[in-house]
């Protein structure tokens, strides 16, 4: 069954993997021009607030940006593009030509011959897109140069995008079994996998063990962090007070301190937070917070691969015409 | 286990939404028959097969293939059957010699000297890729992975449908020797009634999702008898016959009846008919209230089970 896998879906497999193997030789030219570009830029003593100031510095900064953001928007969309492609004709392509037909009568249980497909298929796209993932390491690391932490790099780097990829490729699958159509699996999944992804980043990532302290406005917030939520709460709390918002306080706190121009003279921060008993807060994911991060996001990913699994069996196994 | 028929529906039915592509359809197959499953385009036979092999869940009524629910999709049942679908499907991309070797590694019982004799003898080249054959050559090829697996019981769907009058004598005969040497049951359905007459000792009548007869060759020959009589003055229906279908010819009136005795009304000329002619009064005069012949006459499903 591993060799008939293959045999099937051989073209899709190999042309996935030129389709890898083009990005990555694409991504280190790219990246190493960026990186050269870097190292023109720091030896000048350029900075990034003021790169006007010399010709060297203009150009260098511009070779740094001329494909970051287009790259960085590649290795976003690789893996889970390479999921579902590889997933959704899996199931779906055989109902379409009714060779179902052919494999469920061979001495082979249905589940054999689905777990078989599904083996071959997810190894193919961990091998893939886990042999990208160093890549997509030195790139965010060496070339764009934010913190890991950042959703723009954290989304790209470490080993969360195998699961990303595991689960695309398992979304694709199933819906290729529910839907049988090919076509129809592949479009369904796309804003499905999308949704996912944002609920997680959005709503599970900020929470899971972040970190809250109070903050001044000679400390400042910390360097090397992902600020999740800040705003003024009340004092003694950590987060807004129920029924307020992160930003209840924002507008009363500005128009205290004469910010918007309104109230003269200004008042003083201190002044202002003992006016309203508030104290600016933020919550924050620390850098060091990365590799945490990275396998609880991974854990989400892979269980909700591994029920989709569980559907795709049920539907394959109750499938009726 | 061993006496166990090799197939047995019990008022299995299939709906398709509100339609029924098959209804309270009763048959009892015993080993090493082979049974044509005649009846017209929409009647029922590809939903019967599809059920039979498995892949098609029925909607009422129970199913087993030598005891065993083909729907639990076991091993033991798969091994069993082997199944030509009516779309001949195969791997597009593969080479023959490829699908011969989807075969042999899905199947423990796989003939691989079988498949490549058949193969050699049609003189279909294994290295050609299947979408380069021709659609008869690709039914060839799609009825040797069906032989090639050995199966007990052979479910085929029109498997003469794209093949040439040779070619069908040649299924015929591979058919028959099969049936005879490895004691095989076929059960295929087909539109060439004259073809199967000549192999077939088994006939399931379809008609609008219906069974209307099940039962042995013989039996249903002798239990059939075409009455000619006058077309003006058309002698009275002989007690206890139940008539499927009336035609006129320009002087006679023809009668094709179900009989349980002897007919001697002298007034009626009595003619054996021939399966074909059968099966067509069957299809033309499709009388809702006729009852089936051939329902499973000591039928109890459920003693292997309960």
């Amino acid at each position: 069954m591993i060799w008939t896998t293959w045999r099937m879906h051989r073209s899709i497999f190999l042309a996935s993997i030129a389709i890898a193997a083009a990005f990555a030789v694409w991504l280190a030219v790219t990246g190493t021009s960026e990186l050269n570009a870097w190292t023109i830029f720091t030896s000048h003593h350029c900075s990034i607030e003021t790169p006007g100031v010399s010709p060297i510095c203009m150009n260098s900064l511009s070779g740094v940006d001329r494909f970051s953001s287009v790259n960085a928007a590649l290795c976003g969309v690789l893996p889970a593009i390479l999921g579902l492609v590889l997933g959704a004709p899996l199931v779906a392509g055989e109902m379409q030509l009714f060779t179902n037909r052919l494999a469920w009568t061979q001495s082979i249980t249905r589940t054999r011959w689905l777990v078989a497909k599904v083996g071959v298929g997810a190894l193919v796209t961990v091998g893939i897109v886990g042999a990208l993932a160093p890549l997509f390491w030195w790139w965010t690391d060496a070339a764009q140069r934010s913190i890991h932490i950042q959703p723009s790099n954290f989304d790209i780097s470490g080993f969360v995008i195998v699961a990303y990829a595991l689960f695309a490729f398992m979304l694709g699958v199933a819906l290729g079994a529910l839907i049988r159509r090919t076509g129809w699996a592949f479009a369904v999944s796309i804003p499905l996998y999308i949704g996912a992804r944002l609920v997680v980043q959005d709503f599970l990532r900020p929470s899971f063990g972040a970190v809250s302290k109070v903050v001044d406005p000679n400390s400042g917030p910390p360097a090397l962090a992902w600020i999740v939520r800040s705003g003024f709460v009340p004092v003694g709390r950590f987060s807004p007070a129920p029924g307020q918002a992160w930003n209840s306080y924002l507008i009363r706190m500005v128009t205290c301190q004469g910010a918007n121009g309104v109230t003269k003279p200004a008042h003083s921060w201190k002044f202002c937070e003992a006016l309203y008993h508030v104290r600016d807060v933020i919550q924050f994911q620390p850098e060091n917070h990365y590799w945490a991060l990275q396998a609880y996001e991974s854990a989400i990913f892979l269980g909700a691969a591994i029920v989709l699994l569980g559907v795709t069996v049920a539907a394959v196994k109750r499938w009726r015409t | 286990m061993s006496d166990a028929p090799a197939l047995e529906a019990v008022a299995l039915g299939k709906r398709y939404g509100h339609k029924w592509g098959l209804q309270d359809c009763s048959i009892r197959l015993p080993v090493g028959r082979i049974a044509a499953l005649v009846g017209p385009n929409g009647s029922g036979k590809s939903t019967l097969l599809r059920m039979v092999a498995g892949i098609t869940t029925p909607s009422a009524g129970e199913i087993r293939v030598f005891g065993h629910s083909p729907q639990d999709q076991t091993v033991e049942v798969l091994r069993q059957i082997g199944y030509l679908d009516q779309e001949r499907p195969l791997y597009r991309a593969f080479r023959v010699q490829e699908m011969l070797k989807f075969g042999r590694l899905l199947n423990p019982n796989w003939d691989d000297a079988l498949a490549r004799g058949y193969l050699t003898e049609l003189e279909i080249p294994s290295d050609a890729k299947i979408s380069h054959l021709s659609v008869g050559q690709q039914a060839q090829v799609a009825l040797t992975m069906c032989l090639a697996k050995r199966p007990a019981l052979l479910l085929l769907d029109e498997p003469v449908a794209a093949l040439d009058p040779l070619a069908r004598e040649g299924l015929m005969h591979v058919l028959l020797r099969s049936v005879v040497d490895d004691h095989t049951t076929v059960l295929l359905s087909s539109h060439a009634i004259s073809d199967l007459a000549t192999i077939c000792d088994y006939v399931i009548i379809l008609s609008r999702s219906r069974v209307l007869v099940a039962d042995d060759l013989d039996y249903v020959l002798a239990s059939h008898r075409l009455l000619l009589g006058s077309r003006e003055q058309p002698p009275d229906v002989p007690p206890g016959v139940i008539v499927i279908s009336t035609t006129h010819s320009e002087r006679e009136t023809a009668l094709l009846v179900r009989v349980e005795v002897p007919i001697t009304d002298p007034s009626w000329r009595v003619v054996e008919p021939t399966l074909e002619e059968i099966v067509l009064a069957y299809l033309r005069e499709q009388q809702p209230k006729t009852p089936v012949l051939g329902q499973p006459r000591s039928g109890d499903l459920g003693r292997d089970t309960q």
